[in-house]
């Protein structure tokens, strides 16, 4: 139980990542499944971003003279989930566009009735 | 050596000359800069290959930072051949829907599809060259985006809801991915995956738990984007509403791409030593015999003849995921020959079945009798490929399965010589009802005029390429397979 | 909702919102920022000019065959330079770099400052088209 309370970023990215899942695969409406999927990517860019935490170091921006090394936090993690961000963004766009679409085609974005409807 | 930086000028060359298309009006200019762009990569594939079969593998670092700072390339035995395969099946289905995608799609949208077919084939290489696991994530996602762009650009609704489930599916196994690397990296602090696996001998003892969740979370991941047995369910759909070329590339060359990232974490990052103290390739094992044997069975009971062959894909899939399981270097092997043969086979069958549908214009099974009549090049054509597929000796599909046997003799596991038996009888199943409609039987042949649809001789050469291809795979997949066993680790 | 204090006061907005924009994208190698975020920033600025100004006046200034050129021309340009870095430094050839800089001066930091520039210009391009693309259907 102390290791959940010491370690509370990455238990709280779990359960927002389970919270994600859940929305995404139990609710039928189209525009909730793709705000469970940006939940989910959300929790683990938190994940990632707070392994590079070190305790009692500063952000890593050189202000008026470099201190050396040991004097800033890992910088690696977040420039790696920054590209992780934009794929978010950009697949975000991607799906709602194509729900617009469905819209259009069906009149309806509740995914059951678009499966009855088959054919045409 | 300027040879060495052969596979990063064919990546390059791809991106840039995609995004010259949407600026250009003209349909047969664009169609010639995606050939010639097609063409100069088969080209430099092939001198690297000589390169590797002359001076043995080598790692190319990109930009002036090298490993682990930086990111590398990796070219040995079995990314030389890959590099060729990719490069080469889709240079033959490029030249076979110059003719054919005219009408597929809107003439407005052809450049759109153009530069989406050539940023898939950049990113699905560069996913094979790379040696850095953060690389690999970003070229998976454009490869994704990509994937799914050239399915939609047809416009109908089936391809739309087919899109919306792979998209969502396909993100999911992303985001999945992306966790197992975030796990790797807090325990080991590398990205690059030779550095990682002399981080992982050192330090595995301490972390056995969290080894496990990040093996788990990228077997399930990278299982979702390539068809493994219970998370194949986007696949039919989105195999089967696409153009004809786009369901030839799809499921040609977009799952071979991810199951090679899956072997080279597994046997490279963490290798064989790590791997054999957890349960992870046994459970491999157990989903592609599952995978096999389902597979083959819903494809039986399907009434269009694209959702038959795009379940046949899963079960040739639970092939590859069987000789993962296994464990033994020969196992691996034989994996990535199937990946080989595979690809040019089922290539080759999407094109054909595309011309069988454009002519007769009905999809279903019923609209395809007595088709050998009226078309008999496509149909002998489509007759080696399901050949090979149930695997006649001399085709690449006998070779796999044979050395598969072999494979699983070694570690004594007899049962799964059963299964592929079980699983080659039901392939025959629904492949020869389709051939024996099309080529015999009194009352499919009447009223058919002979050679009626067939379409000219220059709109099936690919296919012929194709097939040819498949025939030499065949007769040497015994060197071939000897090439590849001497590059796994 | 296209009342006048509206139009008079984001006529007013604009240019400072796009000169933030391009002040976080100059400075990306020395604070945080850099590409992506000043090309949202002055995407969003377009967006704004669009919902307040409506359809007919931002055609007339956003013309499509004029951002598609810019667009594809910059991905070019951005693969044109990387892949010169790239191949330079991995074949261990001496062509001509950049230099490597000092901190703290904007124009140093070799290839970072052009490739900003361009990354900004796209994500500007593609966030306003993907907005007019929900809003009627068509660019």
């Amino acid at each position: 139980m102390e290791a959940l309370l010491t370690n509370y970023y990455e238990a709280c990215s779990m359960i927002l990542f389970g919270v994600g899942f859940a929305v995404l695969l139990l609710h039928s409406n189209l525009i909730k499944k793709i705000i469970g999927m940006n939940i989910m990517d959300t929790a683990i860019f938190l994940f990632f971003i707070a392994k590079g935490y070190i305790e009692k170091r500063e952000a890593p921006i050189i202000v008026d003279v470099y201190k050396g090394v040991d004097a800033y936090i890992n910088p690696v993690p977040s420039s790696l989930m920054l590209t992780g961000i934009v794929v978010a963004v950009s697949t975000t766009a991607f799906a709602l566009a194509l729900t617009v679409k469905l819209h259009e085609e069906y009149g309806t974005i509740e995914l059951d009735e678009i499966m009855k409807m088959k054919g045409d | 050596m300027i040879i060495k930086s052969f596979p990063l000028v064919t990546i390059l060359v791809l991106f840039i000359s995609a995004f010259i298309m949407p600026l250009i009006k003209d349909g047969k200019l664009v169609k010639t800069i995606s050939l010639a762009s097609m063409f100069l990569g088969l080209i430099l594939s092939l001198t690297t290959a000589f390169y590797v079969i002359k001076y043995g593998k080598f790692y190319y670092r990109i930009g002036h930072f090298s490993a682990p700072m930086g990111i590398e390339f990796y070219i040995g035995n079995i990314e030389a051949v890959m590099g060729i395969l990719f490069t080469f099946v889709s240079l033959m289905i490029i030249w076979y829907s110059v003719y054919s995608i005219d009408r597929e799609i809107i003439s407005s949208k052809i450049s759109l599809y153009y530069l989406l077919i050539n940023i898939l084939i950049g990113s699905l290489l560069g996913v094979i060259f790379t040696n850095d696991l953060f690389n690999a994530f970003v070229f998976i996602e454009v490869g994704t985006l990509a994937s799914c762009g050239i399915i939609v650009v047809k416009d109908k609704k089936d391809n739309i809801k087919a899109t919306l489930k792979y998209l969502i599916m396909s993100c999911l196994g992303s985001g999945l991915v992306l966790m197992g690397i975030a796990f790797i990296y807090s325990i080991t602090g590398q990205l690059n995956i030779t550095f990682i696996h002399k981080e992982l001998l050192s330090v595995y003892h301490q972390y056995p738990r969290a080894i496990l969740i990040s093996l788990s979370l990228f077997t399930v991941g990278l299982g979702v984007k390539s068809a493994m047995f219970p998370l194949h369910t986007w696949l039919p759909d989105a195999h089967s509403s696409a153009p004809s070329s786009s369901s030839a590339i799809l499921s040609a060359l977009v799952l071979k791409a991810f199951v090679l990232l899956l072997i080279k974490v597994l046997y490279r990052a963490f290798g064989m030593d790590i791997i054999t103290e957890f349960p992870v390739l046994n459970i491999i094992l157990i989903l592609g015999s599952v995978g096999m044997i389902m597979g083959s069975v819903f494809a039986i009971f399907q009434r269009q003849i694209k959702r038959v062959i795009a379940y046949s894909s899963v079960a040739q899939m639970g092939y590859v995921f069987l000789g993962i399981g296994l464990g033994t270097d020969l196992g691996v092997a034989i994996a990535v020959f199937h990946m080989v043969g595979h690809a040019v086979t089922k290539s080759a069958l999407f094109l054909a079945v595309g011309a069988m549908i454009e002519k007769t214009g009905s999809k279903e099974l019923k609209g395809l009798r007595g088709i050998g009549k009226e078309m008999p090049a496509t149909s002998a054509l489509f007759l080696l490929g399901a050949l090979s597929m149930v695997g006649i000796p001399v085709l690449p599909g006998f070779a796999s399965k044979w050395n598969l046997a072999l494979a699983s003799i070694e570690v004594d596991k007899i049962l799964i010589i059963g299964i592929i038996l079980v699983s080659s009888l039901l392939n025959a199943v629904y492949y020869f009802p389709i051939i024996i409609n099309g080529f015999f039987g009194e009352e499919n042949l009447k009223d058919k005029i002979y050679k009626s649809k067939s379409k000219p001789i220059k709109e099936l050469l690919p296919i012929f390429c194709l097939i040819f291809a498949m025939i030499y795979a065949g007769f040497s997949s015994g060197s071939i397979i000897n090439f590849i066993k001497n590059g796994i680790v | 909702m296209k009342s006048v204090i509206l139009k008079e006061i984001s006529k007013v907005i604009i240019p400072f919102i796009q000169i933030f924009g391009v002040y976080v994208i100059f400075h990306g190698h020395l604070s945080p920022g850099g590409g992506f975020a000043g090309g949202t920033i002055i995407g969003a600025s377009f967006i704004l000019y669009r919902i307040v100004f409506g359809m007919e006046y931002a055609q007339k200034k956003f013309k499509y065959e004029i951002l598609m050129p810019i667009l594809c021309f910059s991905i070019m340009l951005y693969g044109i330079l990387k892949g010169y870095s790239f191949i330079t430094g991995g074949s261990h050839l001496n062509f001509p770099q950049p230099p490597l800089g000092t901190s703290g001066d904007i124009l140093s930091g070799g290839f970072l400052l052009p490739l900003n520039i361009l990354v900004g210009t796209i994500v500007a391009i593609v966030i306003y088209f993907l907005y007019s693309l929900f809003d009627k259907g068509e660019i």
